[in-house]
C-alpha cells in the first residue's frame, strides 16, 4: 500500500457536520426541497438521535418519477436501507476504499460508541482537503510566491485524470429517455449536443428532480430543461485550476475540450479529483502520490 | 390592558406563491419598503391566502453560498461584485417554493405580545406571520415589537 497525502488523515478532518435528516414519513416533495435548498445529493431518513433507517439520493428520486409515484409518497418507500457508515477516527483512505468497493458516493460518520450520526463524507469533501493542502504548499499553483518566478513544476493536467467516456444525447430527445439513460449511468449529468455534436447544455440529476417537483411533462424535449451554456475547460488546464473553478462556481463537473475546440473529449468531476488522493502537482510524486485508477 | 400581536403587526405586506420565480422575490427584497423599512422576509401563500412557507434573505444567501465554502479561506481572488447576477443562471429554473422555509411558526392576532417575544427569542426569528382563520393577516417584526415596548417604557 503506497503512502499518499491522505495517509494518517482521519474522516473527522474532512467530514461535513451539517446534517439533514428526514422523517421516514416525510414526502418525496419535502425531500427534493431539502436536496435543493442544502445542495446535497442525498439525505438520511430516520429519527434524530437514532441510527438512521435509510438514505434517499437524487437517483432514487428519479426512479420514483419514472415509476410515476406521486410527490406525496413517503421517502420510506424509496429509500435505500441501511446507509453505510464509518467512524470519525477511520482513515480517509479506508473510507475512500469503502466507497469505491461499494460503488457509493458518501458515508455517514457515527459517533464513537454510539449510533448518533455526527457527519457525512463524500468525494468533494476530500477534494476540499487536498485543495487546502495544495494552497498551503510552496509548489501550489495559486501560491503568491509562485507569481514572481517561472513555474517549473510539472502539474497534473485535466486530461490525465478526466473520465474519457462522456454520455451525451441529442437536444430533441424526450426527457423520459434522458431519465432512463441517467438512471442506468454512474454519472450525475448528461451532455446535450446538437446535430453537429456541439455541446449545447447539460441535464443533471438535480435538474430532473426539480422537473419532477415542478410537475414537468416527461415528454418535453431535453433542450427545454437543460442548463446552458456548458461549463468547459481545456485538456491542458492544470487540475488545480479546474478544481478551483468547480469550487468557486459551485459546479460538480466540467466538460473537457481539446485546445482546438472540437467536440467534448472528457469530463472532470470533483470525484475524479478525489481519486488523486494527493496534491495536484508532480512535486508530491516522489514520496506520496498514488493515483487511484478507476 | 392586554397587548397582543394585532397591536404591533404590519397589515400591509407582500406575498408570493410557491411557483413564483426567485427573481420576483429578489425584486421585492431590492425595491420594496413597507412602513418605511426594507423587508427581509416574505410570506409564501396559496391562492386562498394560507401560509405555505416563508422566503427570507437567509434562504437566498444560503443558496448563494458555495457548497465548499469552508475552503474559500484559501482562495484570495473571489469576485463578490455581481455575485447575485452570476448566480442568477442557477436560480432561473427555481421557484420560491424550492428554497423557502416550509414549516413556519405563526401566531394569531390575539397571541399575547410576551408569547410572541418568547417564540422569537427561542426560535431565533425576527418576524412572525399572523394567521386568522387559516389566512395570513399580518406580520410582527421584532423591531416593531421592540419600539412598541420602548414607547411604553
Amino acid at each position: 500500500m503506497g503512502k499518499d497525502t491522505l495517509t494518517e488523515l482521519k474522516v473527522r478532518h474532512a467530514m461535513r457536520k451539517q446534517l439533514i435528516v428526514l422523517g421516514p414519513d416525510d414526502t418525496i416533495d419535502c425531500c427534493i426541497q431539502y436536496l435543493i435548498k442544502y445542495k446535497v445529493n442525498a439525505i438520511l431518513a430516520g429519527r434524530y438521535g437514532e441510527k438512521p433507517l435509510g438514505v434517499v439520493s437524487k437517483t432514487d428520486i428519479m426512479g420514483a418519477w419514472y415509476s410515476e409515484l406521486p410527490l406525496s409518497t413517503p421517502v420510506e418507500m424509496i429509500m435505500n436501507s441501511p446507509p453505510l457508515f464509518c467512524r470519525p477516527d477511520d482513515t480517509l483512505d479506508s473510507a475512500l476504499n469503502t466507497m469505491k468497493s461499494n460503488k457509493i458516493y458518501r458515508l455517514y460518520a457515527l459517533e464513537e460508541g454510539s449510533n448518533a450520526v455526527i457527519g457525512a463524507i463524500a468525494y468533494p469533501d476530500i477534494v476540499g482537503l487536498l485543495y487546502h493542502y495544495c494552497s498551503h504548499c510552496d509548489q501550489g499553483l495559486f501560491n503568491k510566491r509562485k507569481e514572481m518566478e517561472q513555474d517549473r513544476v510539472k502539474r497534473y493536467k485535466v486530461h490525465e485524470i478526466m473520465t474519457k467516456k462522456v454520455e451525451s444525447c441529442q437536444e430533441d430527445i424526450a426527457l423520459e429517455s434522458v431519465v432512463e439513460i441517467l438512471s442506468a449511468s454512474r454519472f450525475g449529468a448528461i451532455l446535450i449536443v446538437d446535430n453537429d455534436n456541439y455541446p449545447r447544455g447539460v441535464i443533471s440529476k438535480t435538474d430532473i428532480t426539480l422537473c419532477y417537483r415542478h410537475g414537468q411533462d416527461l415528454s418535453v424535449p431535453a433542450k427545454t430543461i437543460m442548463s446552458s451554456p456548458v461549463a468547459l475547460c481545456y485538456e491542458q488546464n492544470p487540475v488545480e485550476s479546474a478544481i478551483k473553478s468547480m469550487i468557486i462556481e459551485d459546479l460538480h463537473r466540467l466538460f473537457v475540450i481539446p485546445e482546438n475546440r472540437q467536440a467534448v473529449s472528457g469530463v472532470i468531476s470533483l470525484t475524479d479529483a478525489a481519486r488523486l488522493r494527493s496534491g495536484s502537482c508532480h512535486a508530491c510524486i516522489s514520496s506520496r502520490i498514488r493515483v487511484d485508477k478507476n | 390592558m392586554k397587548t397582543t400581536a394585532k397591536d404591533v403587526m404590519a397589515t400591509s405586506f407582500k406575498t408570493l406563491r410557491p411557483d413564483s420565480p426567485i427573481s420576483e422575490a429578489l425584486e421585492i427584497f431590492k425595491t420594496s419598503k413597507l412602513d418605511g423599512k426594507t423587508i427581509f422576509g416574505i410570506m409564501v401563500t396559496d391562492k386562498g391566502g394560507s401560509i405555505e412557507g416563508m422566503i427570507s434573505m437567509y434562504d437566498v444567501l444560503l443558496f448563494l453560498l458555495p457548497k465548499h465554502v469552508k475552503i474559500w479561506g484559501n482562495i484570495s481572488d473571489i469576485e463578490i461584485e455581481g455575485i447575485i447576477d452570476r448566480i442568477a443562471g442557477k436560480l432561473k429554473n427555481l421557484f420560491v417554493g424550492d428554497i423557502m422555509t416550509p414549516k413556519v411558526i405563526s401566531v394569531t392576532p390575539d397571541t399575547h405580545l410576551m408569547m410572541v417575544l418568547d417564540i422569537m427569542i427561542k426560535k431565533h426569528v425576527r418576524r412572525l406571520p399572523v394567521v386568522s382563520n387559516g389566512e395570513a393577516v399580518g406580520m410582527v417584526y421584532i423591531s416593531d415589537l421592540f419600539n412598541h415596548l420602548l414607547e411604553r417604557a
